[in-house]
């Protein structure tokens, strides 16, 4: 079951290569938009460009995770899913880490071309690089839990970033706090084993909690 | 096998769908639950997999209540709905894998199974095609073919006989049988009566 689970699951990103690309190519535009506004003073983007990072990928998992069980909803997969007598929270958490492996990996993987070309000093691009490792898939979790939780309502696109934008908030606050840390030389290990906690309690659960959520929604 | 339904009442966005409702099949026998549009036949049947919820009664499967967390009844039950539950970026035959992964009963033999059942409804000639790019009838006919993957004997079947040609409806008539004369129990919900082609019917007026 779980090699012809993860083959699928795969496939289906590897065979839709817009999944993969647009959110690399949306966190690109969105952050190439900021130099245009705030203009070319270096302290300040030096400054805030760690955080102008973050809120990138926050927006790019919010629309990537948006609509993820809608097209399994319009075509009833859902239902089979809760009529099967196979490890149904071993699929949700396999679908889970295969969102973030094509949508937040590929923009991971570059975050130090992304260093480079803002001229992120290396340290604090090294800790970026980790708070985004640990953090994203929490944002894609959570987002995927909001996804889950409106699937019954319609017109609910402004309605999951309103439910899940604060969950995202400590995961925030820790990140820019260790990335902030690292800057003036203060030691950033403390937010990091937080995030992993946050990290290490969230993924168990979730599969469990997207299948009572998802039964939930489609009750209404 | 049994299944027995006990003064089930249903709700649905505050509208009573139905009400003390009172059902039990023993092996070898057939439901047909028939009513017009919107009269809550798929939500009948989805309430009798363990998808909707009851708003009071309970349903048994072999003395089991399907809202215990330990009943494992979803090890007897092959729901088959009438949205297909097929991925359209897939292949026919990438849908079946998948669909047979999430039902533990059909895992013997997976490949030569796919293609039993493909060819069974006469659609292993698809077999490479994404399901996108089929005909509706074609839609319905491979999700149907779980049927033949599965070993499961409780089938419930919202509204299997829409888009199929006659002679499609004749090979899914002859399987109910066939699960008949092997005690197995089919539920079946239709917009109209096709139990004169059935025997041992029971009815179920929405």
């Amino acid at each position: 079951m779980l090699k012809t689970i993860i083959h699928k699951e795969l496939s289906i990103y590897f065979r839709n290569l817009n999944s993969i690309f647009l959110p690399l190519i949306f966190f690109f535009l969105i952050i190439s938009i900021f130099p245009l506004v705030l203009g070319p003073e270096k302290t300040l983007f030096d400054k805030i460009i760690p955080g102008i990072i973050w809120i990138t990928a926050i927006l790019t998992t919010l629309l990537t995770s948006n609509n993820f069980f809608k097209d399994d909803f319009n075509n009833g997969i859902i239902e089979t899913y809760l009529t099967s007598d196979a490890s149904i929270e071993l699929l949700f958490f396999l679908k889970i880490v295969s969102c973030w492996i094509f949508t937040c990996l590929p923009i991971i993987i570059f975050i130090p071309l992304v260093s480079v070309l803002f001229d992120i000093p290396y340290e604090n691009s090294i800790v970026l690089l980790i708070t985004l490792i640990i953090g994203t898939p929490i944002l894609i979790s959570v987002g995927i839990f909001g996804s889950a939780l409106t699937l019954g309502l319609s017109k609910n696109n402004i309605l999951i970033p309103v439910i899940i934008v604060p969950f995202y908030i400590p995961v925030l606050i820790f990140s820019a706090s260790a990335i902030e840390s690292v800057a003036i030389g203060l030691s950033y290990e403390m937010q990091i084993y937080v995030l992993l906690a946050f990290l290490f309690l969230i993924l168990p659960i979730m599969p469990y909690l997207l299948k009572y959520t998802l039964r939930l929604s489609i009750n209404n | 096998m049994e299944i027995s339904v006990n003064s089930a009442t249903c709700f649905k966005n505050n509208n009573t769908i139905f009400s003390d409702m009172n059902i039990s099949l023993k092996k070898g026998e057939i439901a047909m639950i028939t009513g017009p549009n919107g009269s809550g036949k798929t939500t009948l049947i989805r309430s009798l997999s363990g998808i909707q919820n009851l708003e009071s009664g309970n349903i048994l499967i072999n003395n089991k209540d399907i809202s215990d967390r330990n009943s494992n009844f979803t090890e007897k039950v092959l729901y088959i709905g009438h949205k297909n539950s097929l991925n359209g970026d897939m292949t026919v035959f990438e849908n079946l894998e998948y669909l047979g992964a999430l039902d533990l009963s059909s895992k013997a033999n997976y490949g030569d199974k796919i293609k039993a059942a493909l060819d069974y409804f006469d659609i292993y000639k698809y077999k490479d095609y994404l399901v996108s790019d089929l005909s509706e009838g074609n839609k319905k006919k491979t999700s149907l073919a779980r049927i033949i993957m599965s070993e499961k004997k409780l089938w419930m079947l919202d509204e299997p006989l829409s888009f199929l040609d006659d002679k499609s409806s004749d090979i899914l008539i002859k399987l109910i049988l066939k699960n008949q004369k092997a005690d197995g129990i089919t539920i079946v919900s239709s917009h109209y009566d096709f139990s004169d082609k059935l025997n041992n019917v029971k009815h179920i007026k929405m």
